[in-house]
Order: C-alpha cells, then structure tokens, then sequence
C-alpha cells in the first residue's frame, strides 16, 4: 500500500501539467511556426552551446516575446496604472493569463469617441498575449479578437526606472497631437525585424483599409532576432551535419560550412548587411515586393546583396532617385525625421546607414582595412571576454573595441603619440577617439547614442545642419568661435563664418535655448555627462536643466531630469516628467531652490554662460534667445 | 598465466584504476568548486560532458575489473576459455573507453569533441567482446 502510495507520487512529480495548447492551433496572437528552411533556435543549442549561450543572454532574443508572468518586466498583480490617457489602467494576472483593463485606444479610429467630456469611452478587457523589448523599455501587445491583430497597451515599462509611462511619452512627440492607437502596428511592421523571417499575412497592405477590419494570419519562423537571422534558414544545415563524418571533415580542414552562412566569414560589405537587413532605414522598393513578403517574409537572407531586394534611404547617394522623390511627395518628413540635413543618421536603430558612410568604410581600399560592424561587435560573447553577459549584451561590443583599441586596427601610428593626435592629456576623455569621431548626436528610446558614422568635428557642418559637434558637446561653456579657433590651430581647419552670438554665446545653450526638440534632447544629455561635466563644471548647469523641465516635449523633459539627477545635491530630486504642468512646475522651483541651497557661494560671472558679473543670469537674452527657439515638429523614426 | 594469476592482475588493476578515476573525480569536484571558467563556462559543456563520462567510465571499469578479478576465483578456470584475449581486451577498453573522453575533452569543436573520442568506440567494441565472453563462461556447465 505504502508503495503503491509512493508510486503514485512519484507519478505525480513526473505527469505535466495542463497540456499546452500547440503553436498552430494558438488563436488571437501571431504564432511562431519555423517553415522555408528555417529550423529554429532550439536546433542550433545542442552542438553550439556557447553560442546559444551568449546569444541566449542578449536582447535580441528577448526583442519579441510571448506574454508569460515569466517574460513580462512588470508586475500584472492587480496594478493600476494611472498614467495612461483617460481612465487609469488595470492589469491582472488571473493564473498565467495577463490581462488589462483599460479605454479603447481605437475608440476615436472608430468615431466612437465622446464628443462631450462627460461621456467615457468604451472599457475593454484583454489578454496581454506579447511584449516587444527588454533591453531599455518593455512595450504589452494584447489580442484584439480580430484574428491575429494585436493592439497595444497604452502605457509601456520603462525598465530603468522601474515604472509605466503613457505611450506618447516614451517617444520624441510633439505635445497636443490626438491620442496614439498602434492596433495592427506589430503585424504590419515590428514583425519584419522583430522576429525571424516574420511574415505578416495581412489581407490587403497594412494601412491601405481601417486596421478594424483587416485580417491577419501573422506568423514567424521564431520570436525575437534568432541564429537564423544572421545565419540563414538552418535546416540544410543541419541535415548535412547529421553525418560525424562530414562534420569532423569540417573541423579538421578549417573551411566553412556551405550549408549555413557564417556571417564573420563574408566580406566587410556582405556581413555588415547582415545587421544591415534590420539596423537600417529602408523601404520597399515597389508594392510588388511588398506583397511578397507580406506572404512569404522578407526576400534577403544572410550573404545577399541587400540593395537588390530593398530601398536603402541614403540621402547622400540616392536623394534625386524616383524612388526617394516618391516617398518624400507621400511623406515629407521621409528623410527628415531620420536624418540631418547633411544625410547624417540622428535617429537610433540605424547604425548601418551611418557606418556605410563613413569613411573607413567608403574609403577603405581593401577588404582587411574595410569597417564593418564586426570590426566593434560580437553577436557572441568570446571565451576571452571576462565581463558579464548582462554587462557584454549592453551594447555587444568585442573586448578590443572597448576603449580605443577599436580604432587602432587600423590607426595604429595615432596611439604612439596620442597627445600629438587629441592635443588632450592621453588619459583624458579628450583623447578618448570615440568622443571626437562618434559622438552622442543620434537620439531614440529617451536618450542619445554615438552616431554611427564615423566623422571629425567640423564647425562648419554644425553650422550648415544644426548639429552639435563634438567639441562643443564636451566643452559645453564654450562658443562655436572658440571651437573653430582650436580646430584651425590644431589642425588647419578653415574657420566658417560665424554669427555674433555664435561668438559670444556657449553653443550648448543656443542649441539648449533655440534649437528643436531633437537638438535640446542632445544638449540635455550632454549636460548629464560626466566628461563634459567636468570639462566644463557644474555649479552654472542646474539652472538651465531646469528651464527644460517644463519643456513640451516629454522626452525633453525626461533626459533634463535625469541629467539634473547627475548634479551635486539633486540625487534624491524627484520630477514627474509625466505629470500635469502644474505639478512639474512646483517641482521646477524645488529644483531651483536645491541649487541656490546647494551652490558653492555666488556663481562667477562668465558672459559666455549669460551669467552676469553679479552672478545673475541674462534674463534679456535668455528670453530672447527662448522666444527664437526652432518650434518646428519633431518626430522620430525610433 | 594461470587462472589465480589473471584474478591478481585483474584486482591490481582494478583498485589502482579505481583510485586513479576516484582522483579524477576530485579534481573535477575542485574544478565545480572553484568555479574555473575552463571546465564551467558555457562554451567548455563539451569538455565537462567528456571528462564527467571519462571520470565515470574509468569508475564503473575499475569496479567491472575488481569484479571479475573475484568472479575467476569463483570460477573453475576450465569455463572461461579465451581468458587472455578477455583480459587483455578488458584491460584495453578500460584504457580507450575513459582514455577517449578524457582526450575528446581537452580540445573540442564547440558540440563535437576532439578526435580523442575516436577511441571510445574501439573501447566499447573491445569491451563487448570481453563482457560476451565473460558472460558465456559464467553461463556454462561446472
């Protein structure tokens, strides 16, 4: 008896639990189903563990997720979140499932939308069924019962602060525009780069009928950036390599596989396409080849000329093509809200337009000299690397591009006398090449990057675009005239000719003061930055970070309040960027009063800052300065 | 060699065997202890898989070796014909077998091992052979 008892409960240890319903049969969400070759992830494990391993740790693999208590950032366990347009948000987990209750973001798509302030708009409850992202934000897609369209919670996780922000404000929007609904946005177009070989399957082109009554069948070969993704459709892969003999013939002569592509093996050109095919700004090139991957996902595949199944925007080489002239007359925010006015990349996400012109990658004469992606990055972290895997994934760089060593394959002859090069000290920041050749000009997910095309500072292209050049990013007391005197002294640039205040006043403050929202989300930044912090001091900073925290834009507003957070005495400051105007302007004052407790006696006068001789500030050009900022619209393509 | 002088070999081989593969497994219990990357890491599963399967073959043969050293004394030698073949080929499988891992161990191929393994399959033949005939003269009439 006693062992028919065990026996039982020992079955009861082994037997599953409720079976899970197969991947084909799951309504209401797309599905991932490895079809064309495509073998999936879980294939690759047994013979490449370390690989997997690594790849296994990065945010590409948890780019698109199915909605588990397991893969979500946040909590579901009865939250309310308030910060959503209308109503407040309530999320539940009732078992495994995630739900959340909230106002129909479609309601206006619909014209079910109020006229008058009293009525409400529809509640709905749905099941939160896939997440996008990990790594910075975490955004909830839920089913909306038409087939497989999803539709988007309208708050999202913001990871680093551990809390939930409305849509608008994750993004750089302009203020007052009519609430944002993203129903059908995952299956006609996160799916192209945020699965492998996605497919949207919807009825008719994504845009081309209300979202409504669009019909999807959207499916992928696996969630999230998996091996096949740089590595091509694995199934021959792997039946070719069932053979031990075939496989110790491989490792034994060195070469590679045919049956699978090794994008490190390819050419610089070819394997920066590679990450090309989803880190870059393009468009299909006809209707034809977009109905194509609409049913099929798209065409290239690692080891393809990219270009010959889509659009690369390049305004530098393409700008007068029939097919660029077509999208700005559908769109003239094409190039825009992407680019400088110079073709340079400022939007995050599309590093390989940036790199492909630079010059260490157009000028290269050879393929060993050629820049690629992997001359910085490793899709796998190697055995010789001893950070951590979560510190590795945060942006993925090799251990020999963490410092200058990155720039040194080839600029070798610059690292013998650093200082003859930088004019910097050699352990300073000044000498560090990524800030001078790659600084933070490119903007997404609520903070700025270092642009990806590789460039020198040029007083003269900051003039022409209106972007905040390197120099002056760093020395932010400083003006344009002062930069454009160095870089002539130092290395015979010619000066540009330069307006008065362009001569008089900091750069940073007139990019700060007048410029758009994208250059005062740079400057802010900048501003938050300990190099630049301690080129330039602290105690004249707080003021003019505290002006931004009213700004309209709310991403604005977040970076001011991070970069204030940097500063002595605001560590514990807390801003709402998200709160009503009132609110943000009390706390305004707060930020003010911390900093007159805490500044080191009366600031010095320094003209270049419009801080007077009497340590006041020059209201008179601060206003006017203020009253000529760049309101134009700025979105970007994040 | 006679009978009694198999057995002798046999235990001599099996206790030494025992100690030696005993030491292995203390090694790798200090190599999990002590977290080394090179036995630990993700990337080195292959070469923990081997010297676990190494350490654990060279165990079970060093105690396989004991036993039969026991069983021949238990056995009228007239039963156990081929007895130098068996022996030898014992005594071969038992160096292959753990040999092979432990060498298929020290450089791989990422999911293959290196070409050490090679010799597991000569070993496993070899043992084969040695069980086979060990088995048929426990088997047969006194």
């Amino acid at each position: 008896m006693v062992a028919f008892a065990a026996g039982l409960g020992g079955l009861a240890l082994v037997a599953p639990g409720p079976a899970a319903l197969p991947e084909q049969r799951v309504a209401g969400r797309p599905v991932q189903v490895p079809s064309d070759g495509y073998a999936s992830s879980s294939s690759c494990r047994a013979c490449h563990p370390g690989q997997y391993a690594s790849w296994h740790g990065s945010y590409h693999r948890t780019m698109t997720q199915v909605a588990t208590p397991e893969t979500v950032a946040a909590s579901f366990d009865g939250v309310i979140v308030d910060n959503v347009p209308g109503s407040p948000m309530l999320l539940e987990q009732r078992g495994r499932r995630l739900s959340a209750v909230f106002d129909d973001p479609d309601d206006e798509v619909k014209g079910l939308a109020p006229e008058s302030d009293s009525a409400r708009p529809r509640r709905i409850d749905r099941q939160v069924v896939m997440t996008t992202g990990s790594h910075n934000q975490q955004i909830y897609w839920y089913a909306t019962g038409n087939s497989r369209v999803l539709g988007q919670l309208p708050a999202i996780w913001l990871t680093a602060d551990r809390r939930w922000i409305p849509r608008r404000a994750a993004v750089m929007h302009p203020p007052g525009q009519s609430p944002m609904s993203e129903t059908g946005s995952w299956n006609g177009v996160c799916v192209a780069c945020h699965t492998t070989n996605g497919q949207p399957q919807l009825d008719t082109p994504f845009g081309s009928q209300p979202i409504l009554t669009q019909v999807a069948d959207t499916r992928a070969a696996e969630f999230g950036i998996s091996c096949e993704a740089c590595h091509g459709p694995g199934e021959p892969h792997l039946h070719a390599n069932r053979s031990p003999l075939r496989r110790y013939v491989l490792h034994l002569i060195g070469r590679g596989d045919s049956t699978v592509v090794q994008p490190m093996r390819l050419n610089p050109r070819l394997s920066s396409q590679v990450c090309g095919q989803c880190h870059s700004f393009w468009e299909f090139s006809n209707p034809q080849s977009e109905r194509r991957a609409n049913a099929h996902g798209l065409p290239y595949r690692p080891g393809d000329e990219l270009a010959e199944t889509r659009f690369i925007v390049q305004p530098t080489k393409n700008l007068g093509s029939p097919a660029m002239q077509a999208f700005l007359a559908a769109d003239p925010g094409f190039i825009r809200d992407i680019f400088w006015s110079d073709g340079m990349v400022r939007a995050t996400g599309r590093e390989y337009n940036g790199m492909i012109d630079s010059p260490c990658y157009r000028n290269a004469a050879t393929d060993a000299r050629t820049m690629s992606c992997f001359s910085c990055h490793t899709m796998h972290k190697t055995s010789d690397d001893a950070r951590m895997i979560g510190e590795w994934a945060d942006d993925q760089l090799a251990p020999r591009a963490v410092g200058n060593q990155a720039c040194l394959q080839c600029h070798a002859r610059t690292i013998q006398d650093v200082t003859a090069h930088t004019k910097h000290r050699a352990d300073s920041a000044g000498s560090s090449c990524y800030n001078c050749h790659m600084p933070y000009t490119t903007y997404g997910l609520l903070k700025t990057i270092r642009s990806h095309q590789i460039s020198s500072p040029s007083v003269r292209a900051t003039v022409d675009t209106g972007r905040p050049d390197a120099c002056n990013l760093c020395h932010l007391d400083k003006t344009l005239a002062w930069t454009a005197d160095y870089l002539e002294k130092w290395y015979a640039t010619a000066k540009p000719r330069l307006g008065d205040e362009e001569q008089s006043v900091a750069a940073s403050l007139l990019w700060l003061l007048s410029g758009d929202a994208g250059q005062r989300a740079i400057v802010a930044q900048s501003l938050g930055w300990a190099p630049a912090q301690q080129a330039s001091g602290t105690g004249w900073i707080a003021p003019y970070l505290a002006l931004f925290l009213d700004d309209p834009y709310d991403a604005v507003r977040y970076i001011a309040s991070r970069s204030l957070k940097t500063l002595p005495g605001f560590q514990a400051f807390a801003f709402d960027y998200v709160a009503p105007q009132t609110t943000r302007a009390a706390q305004r004052i707060q930020a003010m009063q911390i900093w007159r407790a805490t500044r080191d006696g009366r600031i010095p006068g320094r003209a270049q800052l419009l801080i007077n001789a009497d340590g006041s500030f020059n209201a008179e050009v601060i206003n006017r300065l203020s009253r000529e900022r760049n309101n134009r619209r700025v979105v970007y393509r994040e | 060699m006679t009978a009694p002088e198999y057995s002798r070999r046999h235990l001599r081989f099996g206790w030494w065997s025992l100690l030696l593969f005993a030491t292995l497994g203390l090694l790798l219990e200090s190599l999990q202890g002590f977290k080394v990357r090179a036995y630990l890491d993700v990337s080195n599963e292959t070469r923990r898989l081997m010297w676990t399967l190494a350490h654990a073959h060279g165990t079970l043969l060093a105690l396989v070796h004991v036993i039969f050293g026991l069983t021949m004394r238990a056995t009228p030698p007239t039963v156990m014909p081929h007895l130098h073949l068996i022996s030898s080929s014992l005594i071969a499988a038992s160096v292959l077998l753990p040999g092979g891992f432990f060498l298929g161990g020290i450089a791989f191929y990422s999911g293959d091992p290196g070409l050490g393994i090679l010799l597991v399959p000569i070993g496993g033949v070899l043992l084969l052979f040695a069980v086979f005939w060990i088995a048929r003269g426990s088997s047969a009439r006194r």
